[in-house]
């Protein structure tokens, strides 16, 4: 009823009515990657109030108030500031990588929209190898990390940019493997395929089928995302900040954004592979749209983010390499061999 | 065993901690919106000092006499008086507070017979420059206008009156100034009571403050 599908396919005919097919593919490339930028930009924008909000409510405070509704304009108050700060480049600093490192985050965080399905139809390309992008894309952060921490000529944020790369890479691992299992019985990389499969009730989507598999894919991504507990990266009380200590202005607020952005597709993934995507937990719920159904799931799966940065300290940097090698890695095996024997079974 | 026990209550204690978080995301805020809420201030708290004027007529209760002026440990306060030739009553010219030396004990407010200068609850005085801080008598007037107090001659004497066999004799009664612990308590007791009646009837206070 309010699929926002057949809007875009009206927009594609009347694109390709007025224009030759090149020029088409230009305008609809561009127009995709405009509309993927500006709804996650709105989605990074309500994510910093929230998380300010959330944070402060579980610690019975306000947040903010101030900028509007219950502040509700706060982080755009913030944007302003950032893009009026100086923009400094420390005198040692690598210049070239020290100002592409924003960059590389920045896209690689927004890259793996590309395979993401937001609805019934609503995917920039439904790529056969879908999963498998994703989770080569994302890791991209950790180059930019490295950049950063490096390019800045300062202890903190490289202490920081190789933490971060040990952390992700360690947890990149048991992250893909918790995810074959899903891929063994869905038999597919293609993440529209997976979410198809997963239709009717609730029932049906993978969770209950994965279960190791989806915290062990939760745990992980957490560190991924460098959020608490596993945010040793930026360990304030420790680094400062980091990798970003020394940028300012508008290239820290890349940073910044890049950090939310792919909390944003932790859960997007999360949703689309164990939670049935745009499905409706019941089929007589189809009548509200697909797509809020999979930013619904979303926006709850930020939550148990943010409540889990905000409940649980921060893990020593030996006691994150144990957890990840002795103990994810292992559950992840256990998970593959049992979803064989599953298979195998029934 | 140990493992299977650790990583269980492991988990449990997880679960516990979110489940505390969670509790606490729906409970009230403790904070105080300061410049839309503030707290009401206790009867007694010591804030910024104000000098009183008689409801009715509207001049300062302040006869110059200097006790306060004597009384205060950091000589915050400069008086200058003059004497009605009419009335033969003494009349500041001159008060200023110095607020920078102020501690805020209230001595003077203790040594003050006529109800003039009292310690009040407000206290949002900020200001720019560090000259306006010394309170001129106008400046100090007009801020303890709103101010309500009872008159502690009159507190006196209904407490004569409502205990008549334990005042009696005492002379400390009539000066408030040097009250005994003991006293105090039942000196508040007093007020209390002649705050209740006064604000009651509040037109019955005019005669009596003149026959006073």
């Amino acid at each position: 009823m309010l699929e926002l599908r057949p809007i875009f396919d009206a927009i594609g005919e009347f694109l390709n009515s007025i224009l030759p097919e090149f020029w088409v593919t230009i305008v609809s490339a561009f127009g995709t990657g405009a509309i993927i930028l500006g709804v996650a930009s709105v989605f990074v924008l309500f994510f910093v109030w929230w998380e300010r909000k959330v944070s402060a409510h579980m610690q019975q405070r306000y947040g903010p108030m101030r900028t509007g509704w219950h502040g509700w304009l706060q982080t755009i108050a913030d944007g302003v500031k950032l893009l009026q700060k100086e923009d400094l480049i420390p005198r040692d600093a690598d210049k070239l990588v020290y100002l592409f490192a924003p960059v590389v985050c920045f896209v690689a965080a927004f890259l793996a929209y590309v395979t993401i399905p937001f609805g019934e139809g609503l995917i920039v390309q439904d790529l056969n190898i879908g999963i498998l992008y994703i989770i080569a894309i994302t890791t991209f952060t950790v180059v930019s990390l490295l950049m950063a921490g490096w390019a800045s000529h300062n202890k903190w944020s490289l202490l920081g940019g190789m933490r971060s790369a040990a952390q992700i890479i360690s947890y990149e691992v048991p992250l893909s493997l918790s995810l074959i299992g899903v891929i063994m019985i869905a038999e597919t990389l293609s993440m529209v395929s997976i979410v198809v499969q997963q239709e009717g009730w609730f029932w049906n989507w993978y969770v209950f089928r994965q279960p190791l598999g989806f915290i062990v894919y939760y745990i992980a991504a957490t560190a991924e995302a460098n959020r608490t507990p596993f945010d040793i990266p930026e360990a304030e009380q420790e680094l400062v900040a980091g990798y970003n200590v020394e940028y300012s202005g508008m290239k820290w607020a890349m940073f910044f954004f890049a950090e939310y952005i792919n909390m944003l597709t932790i859960s997007a993934i999360a949703v689309t592979l164990f939670f049935g995507g745009w499905h409706a937990p019941a089929p007589f719920l189809d009548f509200i749209p697909s797509w809020i159904w999979f930013v619904g799931k979303c926006l709850l799966s930020v939550f148990v983010l943010m409540w889990f940065r905000w409940t649980y300290p921060r893990v020593r940097v030996d006691q994150l390499m144990a957890f990840a090698w002795k103990f994810m890695l292992p559950l992840a095996f256990v998970n593959i061999i049992l979803t064989g024997f599953g298979i195998y079974l029934f | 065993m140990g493992l299977v026990k650790e990583t269980t209550s492991g988990i449990y204690n997880l679960l516990l901690g979110l489940w505390v978080t969670f509790k606490h995301l729906f409970r009230k805020p403790v904070t105080l919106q300061y410049p839309d809420e503030r707290w009401e201030m206790p009867e007694r708290s010591r804030g910024t000092i104000v000098l009183l004027s008689d409801p009715e007529t509207g001049e300062l209760n302040c006869t110059a006499c200097m006790l306060c002026a004597k009384a205060c440990p950091v000589a915050a306060i400069t008086i200058e008086r003059k004497k009605d030739p009419e009335t033969k009553k003494n009349y500041p010219t001159l008060f200023t507070l110095d607020t920078t030396v102020c501690c805020y004990c209230g001595l003077c407010e203790q040594a003050c017979n006529f109800d003039a200068i009292k310690l009040t609850g407000k206290y949002e005085f900020s200001v720019s420059d560090k000259s306006e801080l010394l309170y001129e008598m106008d400046f100090l007037q007009e801020i303890g206008r709103d101010v309500k107090y009872v008159k502690k001659k009159k507190a006196a004497k209904k407490a004569k009156k409502a205990a008549p066999k334990k005042d009696t004799g005492e002379k400390s009664a009539e000066k408030p100034a040097a009250k005994t612990a003991e006293e105090k308590k039942e000196d508040s007791n007093e007020e209390d009571k002649a705050k209740d009646k006064t604000s009651g009837e509040p037109k019955e206070k005019g005669p009596e403050d003149k026959t006073e």
